[in-house]
C-alpha cells in the first residue's frame, strides 16, 4: 500500500499541479479492518470496489489528458444520461467525511447539514490546508449542481468562485402539471451547456444508448435489493451500501462489473446473518464516508434491508421509460424522485410504505443530518403514517461526528430489544 | 433464584439484588471516574449487606451508561428496557415512564412491561440532572435542598433558555436584579418540568405516568410536572434504583 501511495502521489502531483491526498486509501483500510473484525466480511467481490478508488482516480486522469471533460454531480436528480451522451465522465462530490467541516465553516454558517459543509469544504480545499480531501474533489472541469435544498443553493453561489459551476433548476412542486414542462426545458438548457462544454452534440441516438445502459445499472441493483428481501437477507445493509456509496463515483462500466460480482457471491454464497431484527433506513443520503449510523445498527443486533435514501432506493426505484421521446422520458422519470425538497412530498410516504411491505421490515430507523430541514421536518408525517401501519421508528439526528456513537448505541440497542 | 441488576449510571451506580422477583438488598455509590470499578465495588456491598454468597446469584445484568463495561456481567440491556421492567414490576398499570437522570432524560412508552415507544433529549443537558446540578451551583444552594426551596416560591421568575450554560448565566441576572432565591429556584425548575413535558406529550400522554431516576427524588420537579401535565405521578420511594431493579428482573421477564 505504501509504495502504490507513492507511486500515485508522484503521477498525480504532475497532472494537477496539486499535492493529491489519499482519504480514499486510508478510508478503505480502515473499512476493512473494521469489518474484518465486526462483520466477518467474507465476500471477495466486495474487495474489488474497496480497491476501486484508485483506479477510477487513475482513469479520471487519462481522460482528462484526452481532453475529456469530467463533471461533478451532488445530486440525484442530475440525469447521468445526458453528461454521458455528451461524452463526458462524471463523480460524485458530496462530502461524507468530517475533515472537511471546518475547512466550510470558514466561509458558511455553522448551522448548515453537514453534508453540505463536508462537500464544499472537500471542494474549495485543494489539498494545501494539511486537511484530507479525496483526490476527485480537485479534478472536475464543471460542476452541475440544482436547486433543492437551501443551503445547497445558497452554498453553489459560493462554488462557482471556486470552480465553474451550473444550476439545475427544479421545480419544486412536481404534482402542478406545469412542472414537467418547466423541468423539460430546464434538462434541455443543460443538454446544451453540456454540448457547449464538450463540443459533442447529444443525439437522440446517443441518449437512448445511455438511458438503456443507466436502466441496466438499475435493474442491477434492484436484484441486489432483492437478495435483501428474503429472511435472512442473503447480504448485510453495511455491504451494499459499499457498492451505493460509490454507485455515483465509479463509471457505469465498473459499478455494474462491482454490482455483478456481489450479486453472483452472494447467491453462491448464501451467507447466514441470522434472524435479527429487519430495518429499514429512511431519510437523508450517506455519502461516502459516512457509516456511523449502519454500523451501529448492524453491530448491535439489526440488519438494514433497505434503504430509503438517496444512497438507496431514491436513486435507482424508477426505470426511465425507453419507448418515449429520450427527453420527456428523463424529465418524467427524474422528477419522480421523492426528495424532501419537493412539496406536497406524499409520494415520499406512500413509498415508504410500500418498501415496508416488500422488504418486510420491523421497524424504521429515521435517519436525519443536523439542520437537514426537509427530511426532519418530513419525519413527523413519516411517524404518523408508520405508527397507523404499526411499525415502530426510531428518530436519530446526527452529523459527521464521533462524540454521540454512544448515545445512539443506547438508542438503537433499546430499539432492537422491543423489536426482538 | 437469586440475580443481580447494576445500573452504571454517569453520575450515581446502583445495584439491586432480588431473591425469587423479592428485592433484598440495593445499594447507590458514587461513579467516580471508572464504571467497571464502582460497579464491582457496589455488587460486592450489595453481596456483604445481604450476606449472599457471590456463588448462589445465578445472573448479573448490567445496565446504564457504562453497561458495556461491566465485563462480569452476563448480559447488558439498555436503561430503557430496564426502566419499562423495573417500573412495570412496581406499577403494573404505569404506561408512560419518565426517568431523568444525570445526562439524559427519557420518556418510555410501556404496555405490560414491554417497550413500545421511546424518546430521548438530543445530545444536550437541557431537561436533566446536570441543569439542576449547574443551575443549583449559580443560586449557591446545595442540590438537595433546590426542590423544597423552590416549593416556597409564591411566584416562579421567568426563565426562558433551554441550553444549561444561558440559563445559568440568566440565573445569575436575575440575582443581580433582586429576584428571590427561590423564585429564581422555581423557575429553572419550571423550565426543566416543561422541556421533559414537551417530550412527554410527543410520545403521548397517558393517565398512569411513572417518574424514576435520580432527579425523581426532587420534590420541585415532581410538582413541577405534575402541574405541566396535570396529572399525579407515581414516584417509587427509591426511584435512582428502578432501572437497576428492572435488569436484575430481566431474566424474569
Amino acid at each position: 500500500m505504501k509504495l502504490l501511495e507513492v507511486f500515485f502521489a508522484q503521477n498525480f502531483r504532475n497532472i494537477s499541479g496539486n499535492h493529491i491526498y489519499f482519504a480514499g486509501i486510508e478510508n478503505d483500510l480502515i473499512y476493512q479492518h473494521r469489518f474484518f473484525i465486526e462483520n466477518m466480511q467474507q465476500f471477495k467481490s466486495l474487495d474489488y470496489v474497496k480497491n476501486s478508488y484508485n483506479k477510477r482516480i487513475c482513469q479520471i486522469a487519462e481522460e482528462r489528458k484526452t481532453g475529456k471533460k469530467i463533471i461533478g454531480t451532488l445530486c440525484l436528480f442530475v440525469p447521468d444520461e445526458i453528461i454521458f451522451a455528451a461524452g463526458a465522465d462524471r463523480v460524485i462530490l458530496c462530502g461524507g467525511k468530517n475533515d472537511t467541516i471546518s475547512i466550510a465553516e470558514q466561509y458558511l454558517p455553522r448551522n448548515i447539514c453537514p453534508l453540505v459543509k463536508s462537500s464544499f469544504g472537500s471542494i474549495v480545499n485543494n489539498g494545501c490546508s494539511g486537511v484530507k480531501s479525496c483526490s476527485h474533489f480537485s479534478m472536475v472541469d464543471m460542476i452541475v449542481a440544482e436547486n433543492t435544498c437551501d443551503s445547497k443553493k445558497k452554498m453553489y453561489e459560493l462554488l462557482g468562485d471556486y470552480v465553474s459551476t451550473y444550476v439545475l433548476d427544479l421545480p419544486q412542486n412536481p404534482d402542478n402539471p406545469e412542472a414537467i414542462k418547466y423541468f423539460l426545458r430546464e434538462l434541455e438548457k443543460f443538454k446544451g451547456v453540456m454540448e457547449q462544454l464538450t463540443g459533442n452534440r447529444v443525439t437522440v441516438e446517443k441518449l437512448k444508448k445511455e438511458i438503456e445502459s443507466s436502466n441496466e445499472t438499475r435493474q442491477l441493483i434492484h436484484k441486489l435489493y432483492d437478495l435483501r428481501k428474503v429472511d435472512p437477507p442473503l447480504v448485510s445493509g453495511l455491504d451494499v451500501l459499499k457498492i451505493m456509496q460509490k454507485q455515483y463515483f465509479l463509471s457505469p462500466a465498473e459499478l455494474k462489473r462491482s454490482a455483478r460480482m456481489l450479486i453472483e457471491e452472494a447467491e453462491q454464497v448464501k451467507m447466514d446473518l441470522g434472524h435479527k431484527p429487519r430495518i429499514m433506513i429512511s431519510g437523508c443520503p450517506m455519502a461516502g464516508g459516512n457509516t456511523k449510523v449502519p454500523e451501529i445498527i448492524e453491530n448491535r443486533g439489526g440488519v438494514i434491508v433497505v434503504e430509503e435514501s438517496c444512497t438507496g432506493t431514491r436513486s435507482f426505484w424508477d426505470l426511465v421509460d425507453e419507448n418515449k421521446d429520450p427527453m420527456i422520458a428523463l424529465a418524467e422519470r427524474y422528477l419522480k424522485i421523492p426528495c424532501s425538497c419537493m412539496t406536497p412530498n406524499d409520494r415520499r410516504i406512500n413509498n415508504i410504505l410500500e418498501l415496508v411491505r416488500e422488504f418486510k421490515v420491523d421497524g424504521v430507523v429515521y435517519y436525519t443530518l443536523q439542520f437537514c430541514h426537509g427530511y426532519n421536518i418530513e419525519k413527523y408525517k413519516v411517524q404518523q403514517a408508520l405508527k397507523k401501519a404499526g411499525i415502530p421508528m426510531l428518530a436519530i439526528e446526527t452529523d459527521y461526528g464521533d462524540s454521540d456513537i454512544e448515545q445512539i448505541g443506547l438508542r438503537v440497542d433499546a430499539f432492537m430489544e422491543m423489536l426482538s | 433464584m437469586i440475580s443481580m441488576g447494576i445500573d452504571s449510571g454517569s453520575a450515581t451506580t446502583k445495584a439491586v439484588l432480588v431473591n425469587n422477583g423479592q428485592i433484598i438488598s440495593r445499594i447507590v455509590l458514587p461513579t467516580a471516574f471508572d464504571f467497571l470499578t464502582a460497579a464491582e465495588n457496589a455488587y460486592n456491598k450489595v453481596l456483604v449487606d445481604a450476606g449472599v454468597n457471590k456463588k448462589d446469584v445465578n445472573g448479573v445484568y448490567a445496565t446504564g451508561y457504562g453497561r458495556n463495561s461491566i465485563k462480569f456481567a452476563d448480559k447488558a440491556v439498555s436503561e430503557i428496557t430496564a426502566h419499562a421492567i423495573g417500573v412495570y414490576y412496581l406499577y403494573p398499570e404505569v404506561n408512560r415512564v419518565i426517568d431523568i437522570g444525570g445526562q439524559d432524560s427519557k420518556v418510555i412508552s410501556v404496555n405490560n412491561g414491554k417497550v413500545t415507544d421511546f424518546l430521548m433529549n438530543d445530545k444536550c443537558a437541557a431537561g436533566t440532572g446536570k441543569f439542576l446540578e449547574y443551575t443549583s451551583r449559580a443560586l449557591e444552594v446545595p442540590i438537595d435542598e433546590f426542590g423544597p426551596l423552590a416549593l416556597t416560591s409564591k411566584k416562579a421568575a421567568g426563565i426562558t433558555s433551554m441550553c444549561t450554560v444561558f440559563a445559568e448565566s440568566e440565573a445569575i441576572s436575575l440575582r443581580a436584579r433582586g429576584f428571590k432565591k427561590e423564585d429564581i429556584a422555581a423557575g429553572l425548575i419550571e423550565s426543566v418540568a416543561r422541556r421533559v413535558a414537551v417530550m412527554v406529550r410527543q410520545v403521548g400522554l397517558k393517565q398512569n405516568v411513572a417518574f424514576v431516576g435520580g432527579v425523581a427524588k426532587n420534590t420541585g420537579i415532581k410538582v413541577a410536572l405534575e402541574k405541566e401535565l396535570n396529572i399525579s405521578l407515581f414516584v417509587p420511594p427509591d426511584p435512582q434504583v428502578t432501572g437497576a431493579l428492572g435488569a436484575a428482573l430481566y431474566s424474569i421477564s
